[in-house]
């Protein structure tokens, strides 16, 4: 029992300590600079941030040199999914494109609406600068969900700073380094985003799962029975981590035994992105407007607001232009149901007719048919001492006779 | 002259290949995620590190491992050092395991290596969750464990080929 027991000790200590004849340092002393790293890397201390942006730098250059060759295999791959599929995304972005066109025109009024608003309340204005960013390192954990681009605080890359694909939102920066930055995408489990969800206009929490959909989270019981497919999910600015009036997705209701799961269908697709935009934001306060300002200042104003109204103005005639053309589109529309009613009309009247005339022929053969059967009964006897019972042919009590199959019927 | 100098660079090359390809795969981060298949993951490095360390491979450095540690935590985003502390432990643990085996068997090597993967990954997980508040999906843990545990035996092979070559 007790040599069983050393035996393990020495087995222990010999793995721990025994420095074979290749290596330099012992596994005990490893383990001890691995937690000593643990620790030291979550303490703030300036020489550490600054080494270990040192080791990111170099490290993810190094990784997006490496990853050359299975990048070009995953985008050969990719190429050929889409070729396969050319044809129907096509049909389907073309759709989309004259959906889009439609919706860009009151979009633009929108907005300045909204510049002007903030205007009135003499909030910030927020001037934002999107800058172009590649992504170097798309390489995601199994279970963390990131990806490197190569701007950072050289290029005013803040933490928080927003992330776009187009203009949908993708993620927010979390780890700044020179010349790169780490970007948490928003399908990350511990990626939260305050949403609004449109057209209910109801408040709720995005939250990552971890695979390519995010979940609806924190919504007040019963608000989500006002749910339905057609719904879109865009930031709420709750919180001003991100700024609100982002799309991000649309909404997907799953169908459980019980209840209904909410689940967010991403506009992007963050396994394809190679290109991304950070927003650089910086925001100033409006003056007041009672406090006098120097002239060229109030005429700067002026001019910025001219020019607003001339958007709107621009936009306006675009809108009614719009509407001229669908107007005369209707009318002629109109016309030709109008035209299209007389015709109907007419073909109604001439088949009325043609039915009452069938109706009268019908009638007469009906009479003829009886007459020959039943018309001696009805007929007026010339015969001598025979009491005449019968009526004159042509008359209406003889019609009348003949039509009751030979039944004088006395009034 | 230049054939003993090329032949000489190739078999240098040769025997360091498994520490290059532990980089490569620590840099690349290598997966099939574009093959979208749910859940499917497996930890290419643990059986790298496992079945090198296990044979007591000659350029097999534990503090090259060890760095390799260091840059995978850069490139996935956890912290710093906590792969190399994984490394290290199947590190101690494959030395213990060469100490205490007189007879080596496979099927042996194989369960002994589910039984480190699942202490390294949830030991893994347990900082990741109690000490640095990560949110993560336990059953991804789980699956990427099988995944390993299966995939050993293929690169195994693989691995055999390779040694088998070094000694020839």
């Amino acid at each position: 029992m007790a040599s069983s027991r050393d035996d393990f000790i020495i087995a222990i200590r010999s793995a721990f300590l025994k420095k074979s004849t290749q290596q330099k340092f012992s596994l005990l002393s490893l383990v001890f600079t691995s937690i000593f790293i643990i620790v030291l890397s979550n303490l703030d201390f300036k020489a550490v941030r600054y080494l270990k942006i040192g080791i990111n730098e170099l490290v993810y250059r190094s990784s997006f040199v490496v990853s050359i060759p299975e990048n070009f295999i995953k985008d050969t791959f990719i190429e050929v999914t889409d070729y396969t599929t050319f044809f129907n995304d096509y049909k389907k972005k073309r759709l989309e494109l004259s959906k889009l066109k439609s919706n860009f025109v009151s979009s633009e009024i929108i907005q300045n609406e909204n510049r002007e608003l903030k205007e009135l309340i003499n909030d910030y204005v927020s001037t934002s600068d999107k800058i172009l960013a590649k992504i170097i390192v798309d390489h995601e954990s199994p279970f963390l969900k990131s990806i490197i681009i190569n701007k950072g605080s050289k290029d005013n890359i803040k933490i928080g700073t927003n992330i776009y694909d187009q203009s949908y939102l993708v993620g927010r920066v979390i780890e700044v380094n020179f010349k790169t930055s780490r970007v948490l995408l928003l399908s990350d489990l511990n990626s939260n985003v305050p949403v609004t969800i449109a057209p209910q206009n109801i408040q709720a929490i995005v939250t990552g799962s971890g695979d390519n959909y995010g979940q609806i989270k924190y919504i007040k019981d019963g608000l989500s029975k006002e749910f339905d497919e057609e719904s879109i999910i865009y930031t709420s600015g709750t919180g001003a981590i991100f700024k609100s009036g982002i799309p991000i997705g649309t909404l997907e209701i799953i169908k459980e035994n019980s209840s209904d799961e909410f689940s967010v269908e991403f506009y992007s697709d963050f396994s394809q992105l190679k290109y991304v935009f950070a927003e650089i934001t910086s925001t100033s306060e409006i003056p007041d407007q009672n406090v006098s300002e120097p002239d060229n200042e109030t005429n700067n104003s002026i001019n910025a607001k001219l020019k607003i109204l001339e958007d709107e103005l621009e936009i306006i005639e675009e809108t009614n232009s719009k509407f001229l053309e669908e107007n005369i589109d209707l009318k002629n529309e109109i016309n030709n149901l109008n035209n299209k009613l007389l015709i109907l009309n007419n073909e109604l009247s001439s088949k009325n007719i043609t039915i009452s005339q069938f109706n009268i022929d019908k009638t007469e053969l009906e009479f003829l048919r009886l007459n020959l059967e039943f018309g001696h009964k009805c007929r007026k006897s010339n015969k001598l001492f025979q009491k005449s019972v019968g009526f004159e042919p042509g008359s209406d009590e003889y019609k009348k006779c003949v039509l009751n199959k030979g039944v004088i019927i006395n009034d | 002259m230049t054939s003993l100098k090329s032949k000489g660079f190739f078999s240098k090359f040769y025997s360091w290949l498994p520490i290059v390809v532990l980089y490569v795969s620590v840099l690349n981060e290598f997966d099939v995620n574009y093959l979208d298949l749910d859940f499917f993951s497996f930890n290419f490095p643990f059986i790298l590190i496992f079945f090198f360390t296990l044979k007591d491979f000659k350029n097999f450095d534990y503090l090259l491992v060890f760095l390799a540690g260091l840059i995978n935590d850069t490139v996935v985003g956890l912290p710093l050092g906590l792969s190399s502390l994984s490394f290290m432990i199947i590190c101690i643990a494959t030395s213990y395991f060469r100490n205490i085996t007189i007879r080596p068997n496979q099927a042996k090597d194989w369960f002994y290596f589910l039984f480190i993967i699942i202490l390294v990954n949830s030991l893994n997980y347990s900082i990741l969750t109690l000490f640095f508040s990560y949110n993560l999906i336990l059953w991804g843990y789980v699956v990427n464990t099988f995944f390993t545990f299966l995939f050993y035996l293929i690169f195994l092979t693989i691995f055999k080929f390779y040694l088998k070559g070094i000694n020839d």
